[in-house]
């Protein structure tokens, strides 16, 4: 005979059935957004893996200043490497993006086709399906530039740009003003090579075993190819940003979601737990009973612990289908929105499965199990006699008697809640925070973009490119013109122009993420740069590796093993990039240049008279603003699900328990009821208390969410991206969390009056039962 | 004998406040016997009744049932006694509210490895008509026919009945007094039962008396009537 006392559990989700609907709602809701966070991550981590082979990614590339001869490509081959040409080009187009250009590749790099077709003739044009998103570009439509004109004819996941760096030392991709396209080889042939990238990737013949073995070989691949060609960029493939970021932050967010999970998964059980305690207070005759008649604690903890179990089994099933079908599409659709990824294919994932059904279980059971076995502990008379506390004689705590009668009354039933209100307290606090984490990014974000408007060293920033042949040390006359007509064609009247140098060197701290650093080399009175002697560095480079006056930074050169250490004499206010500042003149000492050498101007105007041949690149507040850009686009939506989820979560932590502070005094506020109080005296004692709480706890965990959120923001800037964005906290957020909370509150508050007005009179006069 | 009680002695609280609830009771009773413990409030007829059903403890003394002592056993053992020997029947009819009348008498049947059958109790309790319904639909004496009925169901050797008619009128308090009477003939067990109702003594084997806490008569009722006679 099966226990009869199970047939209550159903009985109870349909009595119960507005309290079971928020439950059920928030752990579906919960498991099932985790479970499809956990497919598409599992299954698009498994396509970008597999991407490496599928599409036969490189083992690296390198950039040389001119195409390599026929004698150049033996000596390299020769190093035990097969080299393939993935030469490119970097189009300005009219909508005022950048479109690098490639003809479409045939054996390494090789492209997923994600819609559409390739192109087959001129004029025609596959691009990035992320780029396509982010511009709203159509197959069928038309890009433009100065010089071209295509007609998309599809759109592709370029398996060397699953993120949209621009260059490897970006601080951020761009994926709305940076894409990527395909075109076909005969087109690409006729392009000019004025303009033209010469890149090639390589694959090692014998493939590395390990990482370290990796790092090795790509170490001394760089100094042999160094012997014989002129680097102008290395990148194995384990530092390409654009290849290996997307897989490196694909993992970071998965622990994340399981925090959030289980914090969730805690919290119901708790509330479940607290739910179950009052069901024993109220039921403490019957428990007695069955104890008494033969019951054995063991199987009542068990019959308790069912209801708690069951809820969590339903919600973990429904939770999973709806995220293998559903919440798969929304994760999937948030990667798609950051990552220019290969299409996937949904693998059953047995540890989505175990992390979303068995292990919310486990802590489900773990949680009401110590809270059952300590309540159930009583011997059976106890529970007769409704003494559901060890404490005997406990005392009610004293009230001055000048504290009005009311007030006291409340002060009672806060005292008598208290567990289900540090569980409130616990609720608001998660609450809080993940409105917090909510809000915080896009202002954060907002506001760098302002800060950084407002404090940029320039308006433009010109970095010159001296011409190859000006370094050729073999012909010393062509050299030598070469240099001369370099400085002519530089000159400018300009009189915003001001002349600077401009080095990159490497971090080399480890705690830290390893990244490129910006040296400038400024005029002694610079009206961009206010200088005081020696070494400054940017508050950006300062507060990310938590640098002071004082301190010695120790640099790199970054494709070279030489070191460079400065002592730290100012921190310059400047978030901007993560950059040092010294004297043109001291900095090209350090750096072995002629102490008059410069390879880039200041500037507040444009500058129009220096030839267009000798200008590398010009930084401009969009690039400075690149990285923010791309976290809102990336992070945006994302922001909006974390924003939605906390009202939803704290609107049913709040009706939870309420409901179950007003349950436990149903039969108190009914006997007020009989004795003549009114509706609105009754909701002054019973939702005032919770009212006050409310706000209270609302106020009170302020303080400790923005130190939590002070220290992930800073985890988060510092472990996941190079470059800096500074903390903010606009002070504004706090009035909008409290007014969220309170608002929330309030449709609750109005439910539960509605409630405690049907608590009929007739409780406080019937069987205990 | 089938319940063997020796020097039983129970207090509460500690030095000054120190009651003696229980002051040594001997008594011995018959398989089969109902037996009625009477006495003012206070005199310690519950507290020995949760001592003789396992659900409090004696602080010296011993109970011995059928062989079994009671002293020796941890609490283990004394959940399985209870579980094999004991029904319960309290003032406070403690019914779970979310389940039928059939499903609480089932409740006392899970406990069993021979319990009676559920639909001839029902019948025999006057409950098979109600056996859908949910205790809030019962009067207050089917409520406590229902509870009778969860405690015999698993036919228990003997039935511990806490002042089970104390919270209902004449009509139904001899209702359920008739009641026990039947399953105590029919089943044939040892009944003891707790009341202040001094009339009830009259349908009893054996009357006990309780005054502070030691027993002042113990005695045969040989002039036993049927509880159909009781006037009170």
């Amino acid at each position: 005979m099966g226990n009869p006392l199970h047939k209550r559990l159903f009985r109870e989700l349909r009595d119960e059935a507005g309290k079971y609907a928020v439950i059920f709602l928030l752990m579906i809701l919960s498991i099932g957004f985790i479970s499809g966070f956990l497919v598409a991550d599992n299954s698009m981590i498994t396509a970008y893996n597999n991407s490496f082979e599928d599409y036969n990614i490189e083992d690296g590339h390198f950039e040389t200043q001119k195409e390599m001869n026929r004698a150049q490509r033996k000596a390299v081959s020769a190093l035990g490497i097969r080299i393939y040409d993935l030469y490119f080009m970097d189009e300005p187009l009219h909508n005022d993006s950048t479109m690098r250009l490639f003809a479409i590749r045939e054996e390494v790099n090789r492209a997923c086709l994600m819609k559409g077709d390739l192109p087959v003739k001129p004029g025609e044009i596959a691009i990035d399906r992320m780029y396509a998103d982010n511009n709203k570009l159509s197959i069928g439509d038309t890009l433009e530039s100065d010089s071209y004109h295509w007609t998309i004819t599809g759109f592709v996941a370029l398996s060397d740009y699953s993120t949209l760096f621009a260059d490897n030392s970006d601080s951020m991709f761009d994926s709305i003003k940076f894409g990527v396209a395909l075109v076909t080889p005969e087109e690409f042939a006729d392009y000019g090579r004025d303009t033209m990238r010469y890149v090639y990737a390589w694959k090692y013949q014998t493939p590395p075993s390990g990482e370290r073995e990796e790092n090795d070989m790509a170490d001394e691949l760089m100094k042999a190819l160094g012997k014989e060609i002129k680097l102008k960029d290395f990148v194995p493939r384990y530092r390409n940003q654009a290849i290996m970021f997307t897989g490196d932050d694909m993992g970071g967010d998965r622990v994340m979601m399981m925090i959030l999970l289980y914090i969730i998964i805690v919290i119901m059980a708790f509330v479940m737990a607290i739910t179950i305690s009052n069901t024993i207070a109220r039921e403490a005759g019957v428990i007695g009973t069955l104890r008494a008649s033969g019951y054995t604690r063991g199987e009542l903890i068990r019959h308790y612990m069912a209801m708690p179990l069951l809820v969590t089994v339903i919600s973990a099933m429904i939770g999973n289908i709806l995220g293998y079908t559903i919440f798969k599409e929304v994760s999937a659709a948030l990667y798609y929105g950051s990552y220019s990824l290969p299409t996937y294919v949904t693998l059953w994932n047995a540890d989505a499965f175990l992390l979303t059904t068995v292990v919310p279980l486990i802590l489900m059971a773990a949680v009401n199990f110590l809270i059952l076995q300590r309540r159930l502990r009583l011997p059976p008379l106890q529970f007769l006699r409704r003494e559901l506390t060890r404490k005997k004689n406990r005392k009610a705590f004293r009230l001055n008697r000048h504290i009005r009668f009311f007030t006291r009354f409340r002060l009672r039933v806060l005292f008598q809640n208290r567990s289900n209100y540090l569980l409130l307290l616990v609720g608001i606090l998660f609450s809080n925070f993940l409105l917090m984490f909510g809000l915080l990014f896009p202002a954060v974000l907002e506001h760098y973009q302002m800060h950084i408007a407002d404090n940029l060293l320039c308006n433009y920033q010109y970095v010159l490119t001296i011409p190859l042949d000006a370094l050729d040390e073999e012909h010393k006359l062509r050299s030598l013109v070469a240099m001369m007509e370099f400085v002519d064609g530089v000159e400018t009247d300009n009189t915003d122009a001001e002349k600077f140098s401009i080095f990159t060197l490497k971090t080399t701290d480890e705690r830290y993420m390893l990244e490129n650093l910006m040296l400038y080399g400024v005029e002694t009175d610079s009206r961009y740069v206010h200088l005081e002697r020696g070494v400054s560095v940017s508050s950006a480079y300062a507060d990310k590796n938590n640098l002071s006056v004082g301190d010695t930074v120790h640099l790199k050169e970054p494709y070279g093993e030489k070191m460079y250490d400065f002592h730290i004499d100012h921190i310059y206010p400047y978030d901007g990039a993560l950059a040092i500042f010294m004297e043109r003149t001291a900095l090209n000492d350090v750096m072995g240049e002629d102490r008059d050498y410069f390879c880039g101007y200041f500037s507040d105007t444009e500058i129009t008279d220096i030839d267009e041949k000798y200008i590398g690149s010009v930084i401009t507040l969009e690039d400075l603003t690149k990285i923010s850009r791309q976290l809102d686009v990336s992070m945006g939506s994302m922001m909006y699900l974390v924003d939605g989820f906390a009202v939803i979560i704290f609107m049913i932590l709040i009706y939870l328990l309420s409901k179950i502070i007003i349950e436990k005094n149903a039969q108190a506020i009914s006997m007020t009821k009989i004795l003549g109080y009114s509706g609105r005296e009754i909701s002054h004692l019973y939702i005032m208390p919770t009212t006050l709480a409310v706000i209270f706890f609302l106020i009170i965990t302020m303080p400790t969410v923005e130190r939590g959120m002070r220290w992930i923001f800073r985890y988060y800037m510092v472990s996941s991206i190079s470059g800096w964005i500074p903390y903010y906290l606009d002070p504004a957020i706090f009035g909008e969390m409290f007014m969220l909370g309170l608002g929330t509150y309030a449709i609750v508050a109005i439910l539960e009056n509605r409630r405690l007005q049907k608590v009929p009179m007739d409780l406080a006069l019937k069987n205990v039962e | 004998m089938f319940i063997e009680i020796h020097g039983i002695k129970k207090a509460f609280g500690q030095g000054d406040s120190r009651v003696e609830v229980l002051k040594g009771i001997d008594l011995s009773l018959r398989k089969g016997e109902f037996c009625v413990l009477l006495g003012p409030s206070g005199s310690g007829k519950s507290t020995l009744l949760n001592i003789i059903g396992g659900i409090d403890s004696a602080d010296s003394g011993d109970i011995c049932i059928s062989g079994e002592h009671r002293s020796t056993m941890k609490e283990k053992q004394l959940t399985r006694y209870r579980r094999k020997h004991l029904g319960y029947i309290f003032q406070m009819y403690n019914l779970i509210p979310n389940l039928t009348v059939r499903e609480n008498i089932e409740v006392g049947a899970y406990l069993s490895d021979k319990p009676l059958n559920v639909d001839e109790l029902l019948k025999t309790l006057g409950l098979y008509p109600h056996r859908d319904k949910l205790p809030n639909q019962l009067s207050g004496g089917q409520q406590q026919r229902c509870s009778i009925g969860r405690a015999i169901v698993k036919n228990p050797d003997i039935l511990l009945c806490d002042e089970p008619t104390g919270a209902l009128d004449y009509n139904t308090s001899k209702e359920i007094l008739k009641l026990i009477e039947t399953v105590n003939q029919k089943y044939g067990n040892t009944v003891i039962m707790v009341t202040h109702n001094g009339e009830i003594r009259h349908m009893a084997d054996r009357v006990v008396r309780l005054r502070d806490g030691m027993i002042r008569d113990n005695s045969l009722n040989t002039n036993k009537l049927p509880a159909e006679a009781l006037e009170w």
